[in-house]
């Protein structure tokens, strides 16, 4: 039996620590995408100048900006979702253990694995992001 | 565990998102303790029996889980 009061409508506090998550995450994306479009435009990563290392590593500071944004949220949801969001998170980190050793044994085979750190980057990401939606959905 | 939560919730005529705020969670989390798919930590628990003016065993009952999803949903 259903009622209006089934309704799956998300409450007063889901909404507001989205709000807040959103407040510190979105800039520090912005952050991220405006140092990038600036090192790769001015940084010069083809060149020879010994800068351009010191160029390559900026769009880390922003990145360690959403690493605290995503620290603050998980200390503001509760406890279902702080373990969906680690169950999620190991996933994340068993995806992309498998892609490193893949590309670990790719590199010794000899295939060229210069973008090896974006594959394992992109498969954690994935990994994470799959499993935590599979793990949410599960619970409604 | 088989618990009571929403017959109690609706006998407030309460909305999942209701309790939630009352107990400063996340609706889903509520969705999730009444459909049996996962069991409250021991603050929540007692929260919750706070809440309801009721012991906590009366509201969860320890049998083995067995999800009892609404029907119609």
């Amino acid at each position: 039996m259903t009622s209006n009061l089934d309704t799956t409508r998300a409450s007063n506090g889901d909404r507001t620590r989205a709000k807040r998550f959103m407040t510190d995450f979105l800039p520090a994306m912005a952050a991220y995408v405006v140092i990038l479009v600036v090192v790769v435009l001015f940084g010069g990563l083809d060149g020879n100048s010994p800068a351009r290392f010191v160029w390559a590593v900026l769009p880390i500071i922003p990145l360690a900006w959403v690493i605290w944004a995503m620290a603050r949220h998980l200390r503001r949801i509760d406890e279902l979702q702080s373990r969906q969001t680690y169950q999620g998170l190991s996933i994340g980190f068993g995806a992309a253990m498998l892609a490193a050793v893949t590309a670990g044994f790719l590199g010794i085979a000899g295939l060229d694995m210069r973008l090896g750190g974006w594959v394992i980057f992109v498969v954690g990401m994935l990994g994470w992001a799959v499993g935590q939606a599979v793990l949410a959905g599960r619970n409604g | 565990m088989r618990n009571h939560l929403r017959a109690l919730r609706v006998a407030r005529g309460w909305t999942q998102a209701v309790l939630a705020d009352e107990l400063d969670v996340s609706r889903q989390t509520i969705n999730a303790l009444e459909t049996g798919r996962y069991d409250p930590s021991l603050p929540l628990a007692f929260a919750l029996s706070r809440l309801f003016e009721q012991p906590i065993e009366s509201i969860f009952d320890p049998e083995p889980a067995r999800p009892n999803v609404p029907q119609g949903r």
